[in-house]
């Protein structure tokens, strides 16, 4: 097997007296779908910000493609290559849905001041225009692209989310909770979505609540438990481990 | 020296007693209602208006031109209340936008009245307590410290005594809770801003004999209660007093050594030092929900 | 008639309306004028600062660092005076560029506060060095522009007429120069830091970076703004630059609205008019600062998305009443 894209090592986050994460280690491999699942309260989501640069780890390092990113603020961490979503649909509501696109193609373009004063930028805003219909497209949302990003149905706001996210072509996104608040065949789409990303070429990370949602999509699964590491594996093998089900059944900390 | 230290200890100290009135009324005012008051040193302005019109003026006694000043002032607040913070509640940038332009009314209307120049006010007394040829207390200054720590104290028992008080200090971590407890948000809205404005006012009208009086004079006290409350933490009573009396003495000792406008910039890039390294402030907890 | 044209027009006519204004001007009038032309560049650049969402109260000062640098630059040196206002635009900015590092870890109320005390620092400083700042009393006989001979017109820019085509040229240019980076992806940058500033960073956006850019670009621009004014009226002091003034620019962008580039000038054109035409001619001249004072609370109260708002409801309802091809707001790329 080749390197892991993203590895978590040891990582810890502390917030005064209570220990979210604790020495926690796992690995996702390149063009897989990775799912870090847990009860609520698990610290799924503090482990999500911490990757993705929101937060600074108490301890620990995580490297990206081999390079460590552990602490660098997140629009680093997001030209290194790998980009995060946001739990609830957290978009430009006030920009157009293709401008929201361009906002995330800003990576591959970044805008030149003098260049763009004097015009001689044509060049690189049709191709950031052509990448971001392209990335509008793939997720089905092109008829849609002069409609305001907050008057769209909330499927579509989350899939502009994703859209979002990968314009930049990343190596890597970290989607978390994508299935919170959605219909059956919302979810049932959403999911197509992502296999489609996969076969792309982009690894995905997801954090998730809801252990079923999950298990038909994932490659490997990683569960947590009280910031600690419970079990790992196929989701097959999840399925089967007695402790991530007395985990889900027995001494969940706090409900939903 | 030490009779320099022991003179700038006493004039820090009745620095220290009006800026604290005047920065616990603001940051009163900010924690129940999540505005900050740009007027504040207008209010100071009136207070001491106030003095001018009933006591230099229409010749009242001092004491009853305070405390007309501290109830006029309040009602001021009252209005400001009503007509700017009510309808801006969900919006405290607005809040504080209207702020600024009640100050500019508030400064026109004066000047209007008494016109821009200084004010000259009869002195309340002449009398001195000296406690050596070179350390002397003006008891008008004393009156002002003696003031300022009476009503402090009557505010501390209000919070921490009384149900109204009690109201008021939960409606600045929830208000919602509060409004459950039989007290609405309208009226600890009102109630910290009668005393929050009233504060401002006494503070003004207490001073007025002893500085200079004039439309304009609300800037560099506002600035003043900007500095404290920030260096206080904002939302923090204590913290605000805390940092009044740190502030006066800075204040006052490079007042003395260099000058008046080198002491404040050392204390506006205080306040900057403290917003950058500690936005929260030195004495604060945590932010106002 | 193809739309492009129809655009040309219009503007071709605006620039006839411009040029033969001041001719329907009293003297006083075109005074008025010229003041109106400095302070569209103020409000405008205003307008820049809020694009990534945070507000200032430190303008009015930067202003004053554009009117200080290029009036003592031209003390000192004797430089040519157009050229003295570009250094006094980029002494503001880098003025900007500092203050931007305290000021930029602090959001919202704290960097409200912050570079109000900012600002009030700068002033403080003009107001206790006598040299080379003048002190109280600010600084006297600022060098005027020289006069120049085009051949056509002989200019002598102590006329405001002549003053204000100059500044009309160089607020010209400036707006022109905002509205190409508002219109470019880095304006797209700037409203995405405004609106969501998290997402805009998880999409690689440096926040405090684009932020900080935003505030000096906006800082130059006022410093020139600033630049203009001095060398016109020939004196300014500590108190040119203070709250009030920062009263007006708040009153001018908050009447007209921020979300669209015309809102602050549509504020500063129309509450200009009122003060000249209604105050000055019913003899209210001195309820100036109470006027405004009413007006910014009543806009912020009533209407608090600013003239604009109306603007923009008309031309809804003119757009559903005669279905044409509208004039298209966002610029589309072939
Ligand atoms: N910013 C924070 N400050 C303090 N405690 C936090 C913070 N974020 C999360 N926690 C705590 O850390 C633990 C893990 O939370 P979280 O990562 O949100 O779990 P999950 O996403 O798995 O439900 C919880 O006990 C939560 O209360
Ligand atoms: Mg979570």
């Amino acid at each position: 097997m080749s390197a892991p894209l993203i590895s978590v090592d040891e990582l810890t986050m502390r917030f005064g007296g209570l220990t979210a994460v604790d020495h926690l280690s796992f690995d996702v491999s390149e063009g897989t779908i990775h799912g870090l699942i847990g009860p609520n309260g698990a610290g799924k989501t503090t482990t999500f910000n911490m990757i993705s640069g929101f937060y600074r780890p108490t301890g620990g390092r995580i490297t990206f493609a081999g390079e460590p990113i552990s602490g660098l603020p997140m629009h680093e961490v997001a030209r290194r290559g790998l980009v995060r979503t946001f739990q609830h649909s957290t978009l430009f509501n006030e920009l157009s849905v293709i401008d929201n696109v361009l906002v995330g193609t800003h990576m591959l373009f970044p805008p030149r001041l003098v260049a763009a004063i004097l015009g001689r930028d044509g060049a690189s805003r049709r191709a950031a225009r052509e990448r971001a219909e392209e990335a509008l497209s793939f997720f089905g949302l092109h008829h849609l692209a002069d409609e305001l990003a907050g008057e769209l149905p909330h499927g579509h706001q989350r899939a502009l989310g994703m859209a979002i996210a990968t314009a930049a072509r990343p190596r890597a996104v970290l989607l978390d909770e994508p299935f919170t608040g959605m219909n059956g065949e919302e979810t049932r789409r959403m999911m197509e979505l992502m296999r489609k990303l996969k076969a792309s070429g982009v690894t995905i990370l997801i954090v998730e609540h809801d252990m079923q949602a999950i298990m038909g999509l994932c490659d490997s699964i990683t569960v947590m438990s009280f910031g600690r590491l419970l079990a790992e594996g196929t989701p097959a093998e999840i399925r089967r481990n007695p402790k991530v089900i007395e985990a889900y059944l027995g001494g969940t900390p706090h409900a939903a | 020296m030490l009779e320099l230290l022991a003179q700038t200890a006493l004039n820090a100290t009745y620095a220290a007693s009006y800026i604290a009135l005047v920065a616990v009324g603001l940051v009163l005012i900010f924690g129940v209602m999540g505005v900050i008051n740009f007027a504040h040193g207008e209010l100071f302005m009136l207070g001491a208006y106030a003095v001018v019109a009933l006591y230099a003026d229409l010749q009242l006694n001092f004491m009853m031109a305070v405390m007309v000043g501290l109830a006029f002032v309040g009602c001021v607040g009252l209005l400001m209340e009503r007509a700017l913070f009510r309808p801006l509640r969900d919006n405290p940038l607005g809040g504080l936008v209207a702020s600024i332009g009640f100050l500019l009314i508030l400064q026109a209307l004066v000047v209007m009245g008494f016109g821009v120049r200084m004010e000259h006010i009869p002195p309340v007394t002449q009398e001195v307590i000296a406690f050596s040829d070179r350390v002397r207390f003006p008891l008008s200054r004393l009156y002002v410290v003696v003031a300022a720590v009476v009503l402090l104290t009557a505010l501390w028992l209000f919070l921490k005594r009384t149900r109204f008080g009690w109201a008021l200090r939960a409606s600045a971590q929830d208000p919602e809770a509060a409004a459950l407890q039989g007290i609405s948000i309208n009226q600890t809205a009102r109630i910290a801003m009668f005393i929050g404005a009233g504060l401002a006012g006494v503070a003004g009208a207490l001073t007025a004999p002893l500085v200079s009086v004039n439309p304009l004079m609300g800037h560099s006290v506002i600035v003043t209660a900007f500095i404290v409350i920030i260096v206080g933490g904002i939302g923090s009573l204590e913290g605000a007093v805390v940092a009044a009396v740190a502030y006066a003495f800075v204040h006052t000792i490079v007042t003395t050594f260099y000058d008046g406008v080198i002491a404040d910039i050392v204390g506006l890039s205080l306040m900057l030092l403290v917003l950058i390294v500690k936005p929260h402030g030195l004495f604060g907890t945590a932010e106002r929900a | 008639m193809p739309r492009a044209s129809a655009w040309t027009l219009g503007w071709l006519a605006l620039a006839v309306a411009l040029v033969l204004l001041p001719q329907a001007l009293s003297f006083s009038q075109q005074e008025i004028l010229v003041f109106l032309t400095i302070n569209v560049l103020l409000v405008s650049s205003y307008r820049l600062l809020t694009l990534t969402g945070e507000w200032s109260l430190g303008h009015a000062v930067i202003m004053g660092v554009g009117a200080y640098a290029s009036a003592l630059v031209t003390k000192w040196t004797g430089l040519f005076v157009p050229l003295s206002m570009l250094v006094g635009a980029l002494t503001a900015a880098a003025v900007a560029w500092v203050l931007s590092f305290p000021l930029f870890r602090m959001k919202g109320f704290y960097f409200l506060i912050g570079s109000f005390a900012a600002g009030e620092i700068i002033r403080l400083l003009w107001k206790r060095f006598q040299d080379p700042f003048g002190g109280a009393k600010g600084l006297k006989r600022i060098e005027p522009m020289p006069n120049l001979d085009l051949g056509f017109h002989h200019f002598d820019f102590f006329l405001p007429t002549n003053y204000y085509y100059f500044a009309l040229v160089a607020v010209g240019i400036c707006l022109w120069l905002m509205w190409r980076v508002e219109r470019s992806p880095m304006g797209l940058a700037f409203h995405a830091v405004h609106w969501q500033d998290k997402l805009a960073q998880a999409s690689g956006i440096n926040v405090r970076g684009y932020r900080m850019l935003a505030f000096v670009l906006a800082s130059g621009f006022a410093g020139l703004s600033g630049a203009l004014l001095a060398h016109y009226i020939g004196t300014i002091n500590p108190g040119s630059f203070g709250v009030e003034q920062m009263v007006f620019i708040l009153t001018w962008a908050i009447v007209g609205g921020t979300s669209t580039f015309y809102g602050p000038i549509l504020g500063v054109v129309v509450l200009t008019i009122l003060n000249e035409i209604v105050l000055r001619g019913m003899g209210f001249e001195q309820a100036r600062p109470l006027i405004y004072g009413f007006i910014l609370i009543l806009s912020v109260l009533f209407l608090p998305k600013g003239l604009e708002s109306l603007v923009q409801g008309a031309m809804a309802r003119w757009r559903v009443a005669a279905p044409r091809p509208a004039p298209v707001e966002r610029e589309k790329q072939a």
